[in-house]
């Protein structure tokens, strides 16, 4: 695997630095796992993680009780935050693919270390997207009819909905980000079973690496399938993301019946997906002491990345303006000024500062050195992404074709609920993620140190 | 005493594990294999000199199955098992089948390809004779080891040893399973 640095920028800061070895990285990056007790940090996240699950739980059995209407759903407004955090988990899933699979493609040197934590974050990120619309179906234990099998009831699922195509692209995108991930992972779960001590981690991660020895004919059928997955999985999150923009399109809601939204969709899932993925690695860099693999070069390289998010987005922006004001749908019209000018009009607007006018101040290579305003800025286009699906999800609905169906919405305290409780399942995962696996592509990273040593 | 597995060298470098596999295939030796922590670029190509198209094409069968099952079930579904009207559209509207199947066309693709690169990598194996060498933990950290396996036909562990020293490898060990 052939890498190439690009010249123009950093000479101070290299991709790993200079005194990572082979054996140092193998140790470092598996001592993380294989050390007995986990450091105070993880102990207190993972409770406050684990604290935000249970009121998932909590919210989800009151509400499995007493049906959405705990939540603040109406008519005319029947798609909630449930709906829109559904959208914004799915695109922060897809933004670990897009950094993970995209940036393969591209043999770009920074993916190495960051597209380990990218996965992590999608398959944790993925299960909270899942849960929202099967929590919003009012009655959840009957999900299971979206899956096409032949049943006894002779009854189908609507092959021909934009719901039920998405149904099909989730199930589908979770299953092979899975086999994705176990692919990229398997030599370093045999670098855990190497270098474990204890007989019970031995037989563990043993267990887990299948036995790989890493056989010159083990790495060329994986680089092979590795190569093509790759190619695979990057168009297959650009068309996750786009049928979730159908579910809106394909609807004749004003506001929402637009063709441009499948990529609009996918433009806010690579900023947001890539702001997470900033601020884990910011997290993880600190947490684990790993500041000589997660160097300057990766924060540098996903804040560009986060950077052409923006300018994509603000694309999008444009042209969410122009068809209503172009166009000679009145209702389209109203809808949209009532969406800037209206009750969603400071969800509006500080979104789009968040999104796209903050961002740019990435354009500084000051800026995409600084730690610190890389996490706040990364923060602010996360809860910017997610008001923009709240108001977009809800401005629409809220004022439809016909004046005398508007109303509003206002989420409850179980709105807010199940938003935390996401997040805590978010949480807890990533924490277990951290502690079990390898947060680092070791097998990776090696090939780039191995060509930083021979430069 | 345990049976001879082989014999395994520990080289330090993937040049010099690369140079070694070189010179052993120029030597004759065909029942041999190497492990190293990271993929070398050409080093498979010594070693398993044969193309490899198997793993491609099993990947594309899959592609091509997938499709055809994704298109099957959206037919069977809305044409022939429970025929809907929905807005007057055909029963088999192919342009709404289409996302499904170029889903499923790819989920069958990727599991093609994960599970076919197990099999032919012969995994899961949790046992393997090569495992018994010490020297062969390092493996997957900072060594490159060659195996010259004694179901070689000349094989000869005396020779074998006097070849690796020749190579520059830095540990030999036999390897008893």
């Amino acid at each position: 695997m052939t890498m190439t640095l690009p010249s123009e920028f950093l000479p101070d800061a290299p991709v790993v630095a200079p005194d990572v070895t082979l054996t140092s990285l193998s140790e470092e990056v598996s001592s993380r796992v294989l050390m007995d007790r986990a450091p105070l940090w993880w102990w207190i996240g993972f409770a406050l993680s684990f604290a935000l699950f249970t009121v998932l739980i909590i919210q989800m059995g009151w509400l499995f009780i007493g049906g959405i209407g705990v939540w603040g759903v109406n008519i005319p407004v029947a798609w909630g935050l449930a709906i829109a955090e559904y959208v914004w988990w799915i695109a922060l899933a897809s933004g670990g693919t897009i950094v993970s699979a995209l940036f393969f493609l591209t043999r770009s040197p920074w993916r190495s270390a960051t597209n380990r934590i990218a996965e992590s974050m999608l398959l944790s990120a993925a299960p909270c997207a899942g849960l929202m619309p099967i929590m919003h179906l009012g009655r959840p234990g009957l999900f299971y009819w979206l899956f096409p099998y032949s049943n006894v009831m002779g009854v189908w699922p609507q092959a021909r909905s934009p719901l039920w195509w998405d149904f099909i692209c989730l199930l589908c995108y979770i299953l092979m980000s899975i086999m994705y991930y176990y692919a990229g992972i398997l030599p370093d779960l045999a670098t855990v079973r190497d270098l474990a001590r204890s007989r019970f981690k031995q037989i563990f991660y043993g267990i887990l690496a299948l036995g790989w020895r890493g056989s010159s004919e083990e790495w060329r059928n994986r680089r092979i399938v590795y190569a093509i997955m790759s190619a695979i999985m990057a168009p297959m999150v650009v068309s996750v993301h786009s049928v979730v923009g159908l579910d809106f399109a394909g609807g004749l809601t004003p506001g929402w019946h637009d063709t441009q939204f499948p990529p609009y969709f996918f433009f806010g899932a690579v900023i947001s997906g890539t702001a997470v993925i900033m601020m884990l690695t910011i997290m993880v860099r600190w947490g684990y002491g790993l500041h000589d693999v997660l160097t300057g070069y990766h924060l540098n390289a996903l804040a560009k990345v986060m950077l052409v998010g923006s300018v994509m987005l603000g694309y999008a922006y444009v042209w969410e303006a122009f068809g209503p004001l172009y166009g000679s749908d009145v209702a389209e019209r109203t809808e949209f000024f009532q969406r800037i000018f209206g009750f969603t009009a400071p969800l509006f607007w500080s979104e789009k500062i968040l999104t796209v006018v903050i961002p740019q101040l990435l354009w500084l290579p000051l800026v995409r050195r600084n730690q610190l305003l890389l996490f706040l800025i990364s923060g602010g286009i996360i809860v910017g992404m997610w008001q923009e699906r709240i108001m977009f999800t809800t401005a629409s609905l809220e004022h439809n074709s016909i004046p005398s169906y508007w109303g509003h919405y206002w989420p409850t305290v179980w709105d807010w609920a199940a938003l935390a409780g996401t997040i805590g399942l978010f949480l807890t995962m990533f924490f277990l993620f951290l502690r079990f696996a390898p947060i680092v592509s070791i097998a990776e990273v090696r090939e780039v140190v191995e060509q930083e040593r021979s430069k | 005493m345990k049976d001879l597995f082989g014999v395994i060298a520990v080289f330090d470098t993937a040049e010099a594990v690369k140079n070694a596999a070189a010179r052993l295939r120029q030597q004759g030796y065909r029942a041999f294999e190497a492990y190293t922590p990271y993929p070398i670029e050409g080093l498979d190509q010594i070693i398993h000199p044969r193309p490899h198209r198997l793993l491609p094409g099993l990947m594309f069968a899959g592609a091509l199955l997938g499709a055809a099952w994704g298109y099957w079930i959206q037919y069977w579904d809305e044409a022939l098992n429970y025929p809907l009207n929905v807005g007057g559209r055909p029963y088999n509207s192919w342009p709404a089948f289409m996302v499904s199947t170029f889903e499923f066309m790819l989920l069958a693709a990727i599991a093609a390809g994960f599970f076919g690169m197990l099999a032919l990598s012969r995994l899961p194996r949790l046992y393997h004779p090569v495992f018994e060498a010490t020297a062969f933990a390092r493996a997957s950290r900072d060594r490159f080891v060659i195996c010259i396996e004694a179901s070689e036909p000349s094989f000869d562990a005396s020779v074998v040893r006097r070849e690796f020293e020749q190579l520059g490898a830095e540990q030999i060990e036999e390897v008893r399973a």
